[in-house]
């Protein structure tokens, strides 16, 4: 049994080391639809946590209801409505995104933006209020002055949108529905799994379970020591 | 004479406050008829813990919204029509603990000098009498999170200084500060009134700083008091004696 496990995981590297395409395909996809996603997401969701933190406009404590229910929905559910929204007769139909890297970005966004939204909002919550009126009272614009707290809040922010990208990146049900596991197209690294171990390929299936591994591990000790970094503040 | 002259030359920058009135929670914090804040002026603006001295501040900032009221700027060069004609940056507050922004004690000191709109030459000029009059030459480089209370506040009125402002709020400047560096910050402050700034001081004790001040604001039994006389150390005095005398208080 432990010889079988060990020649998959020789296989497994074998077919990571020797640049087989299929499986760099598949690793192409994944990071250049969760990267596309979370860049498109990024801006928006933290200027959203920010209003959220910082102004006080009825209906606040809904919207921020809603946000952190909206992480805790299963990313199927939001593969279903973003696959209603592309379906032909759905409100998108025109925009044929449905099977296509741009319906898998859109339903990404879907899933990254809340996370975001919520840790943003909880890090501009915490930040010193005296920063923001430091920066405004010597006169830096609204734009700038947010910019400012995000120097500030860099650390949290960070880890915030870590951890939007890493939900994104191994989430399975949205990609699935939108994306239909198309070969070269829309396969990525949790849809391939799911059908490789369903096949019976383990040795595809690890090799891509091993590069999620590998990337956890680098993105953990990355934030290890950026955490480190950050440590309290005198003022 | 000669900084009065050039005053008049140019249009005075005030900002006026009418019927202005603060509360918290349905308690009334202060209200006045009409309060002006002009350049030249030099206030001492003085109050009990809790009066409301902070807020005063930070309402002619335009960082808070009075409960009632209309604060009006006037002289201020116009704003891009892009941008919103706000009270913000036209008076400038500084926090009884100064904030300073994460990064070295250089970053912290041009912070407001890049979005200023003169030439590259005159920033550094600035940026260089700046950090001699603060004498932080040796800490440039240092983070700003290890200096000291004194260097603290230090910074924070070299960094408003380097933009020039019209009008100062400064919020207990000399508090909790050693000789040294109270003798510093005051020499900061004279070189602001020099140049003409309308400082606004709040300050708990009679001391040199108020010493400066042509004008008393008082925020006394929910209500600020205006008068040309500043009290001094004798005049504090002279009253807490009677007081204790006939046993009155406030």
């Amino acid at each position: 049994m432990s010889e079988g496990w060990l020649a998959l995981l020789q296989q497994a590297f074998s077919l990571l080391l020797s640049f087989d395409p299929d499986v760099w395909a598949i690793i192409n996809i994944s990071f250049s639809v969760s990267f596309a996603a979370l860049l498109l997401t990024i801006i928006p969701s933290i200027i959203l946590g920010f209003i959220l933190a910082f102004s006080h406009f009825s209906g606040r404590w809904i919207v921020i209801n809603l946000v952190q229910t909206l992480q805790s929905i299963p990313t199927v559910v939001i593969g279903l409505l973003v696959y209603l929204l592309l379906t032909r007769n759905g409100a998108l139909g025109d925009l044929k995104w449905l099977f296509t890297q741009k319906g898998m970005i859109l339903g990404q966004m879907l899933i990254c933006a809340p996370v975001l939204i919520a840790l943003s909002q909880a890090a501009f919550s915490s930040v010193d209020r005296r920063a923001w009126e430091t920066s405004r009272t010597l006169g830096a614009s609204w734009l700038r002055a947010v910019w400012t707290l995000c120097r500030e809040l860099r650390v949290p922010l960070l880890l915030a949108i870590v951890a939007g990208f890493s939900r994104i990146l191994t989430e399975v049900g949205c990609s699935m529905m939108v994306g239909g596991n198309i070969m070269n197209v829309t396969r990525n690294i949790p849809t391939a799994i799911a059908l490789e171990t369903s096949k019976g390929d383990f040795a595809q299936a690890i090799a891509l379970g091993l590069v999620l591994l590998i990337l956890a591990l680098v993105l953990n000790f990355l934030l290890g020591s950026l955490r480190g970094k950050a440590l309290p503040r005198s003022h | 004479m000669m900084i009065s002259d050039a005053l008049q030359k140019q249009q005075t920058v005030q900002i006026n406050a009418h019927n202005l009135l603060m509360k918290f929670k349905q308690i009334t914090l202060f209200n006045v008829e009409k309060l002006t804040f002009k350049q030249g002026d030099v206030i001492y603006l003085q109050g009990d813990n809790g009066s409301g001295k902070s807020t005063l501040m930070k309402i002619l900032a335009g960082l808070i919204t009075p409960s009632e009221g209309q604060i009006i700027s006037q002289g201020f060069a116009p704003k891009s029509w892009w941008q919103p004609d706000s009270l913000l940056g036209k008076a400038v507050y500084l926090h009884q603990h100064p904030y300073l922004f994460e990064g070295s004690v250089k970053y912290n000191l041009t912070y407001a000098l890049n979005q200023l709109k003169t030439p590259a030459s005159e920033r550094n000029e600035r940026m260089h009498q700046a950090i001699n009059m603060a004498q932080l030459e040796d800490l440039l480089n240092h983070n700003a999170s290890d200096l000291s209370g004194g260097e603290r506040q230090r910074l924070a009125i070299a960094r408003a200084w380097i933009i020039q402002p019209k009008l100062l709020m400064l919020d207990e400047p000399i508090s909790n500060m050693d000789k040294q560096s109270q003798r510093l910050v005051l020499a900061m402050i004279n070189q602001l009134k020099l140049d003409g700034t309308g400082l606004l001081i709040s300050s708990h004790q009679i001391c040199g700083l108020t010493a400066l001040c042509q004008q008393h604001w008082h925020i006394k039994q929910r209500t600020i008091h205006t008068s040309m006389h500043v009290p001094t150390a004798e005049t504090v005095h002279q009253t807490n004696t009677t007081e204790l005398h006939y046993g009155t208080t406030d």
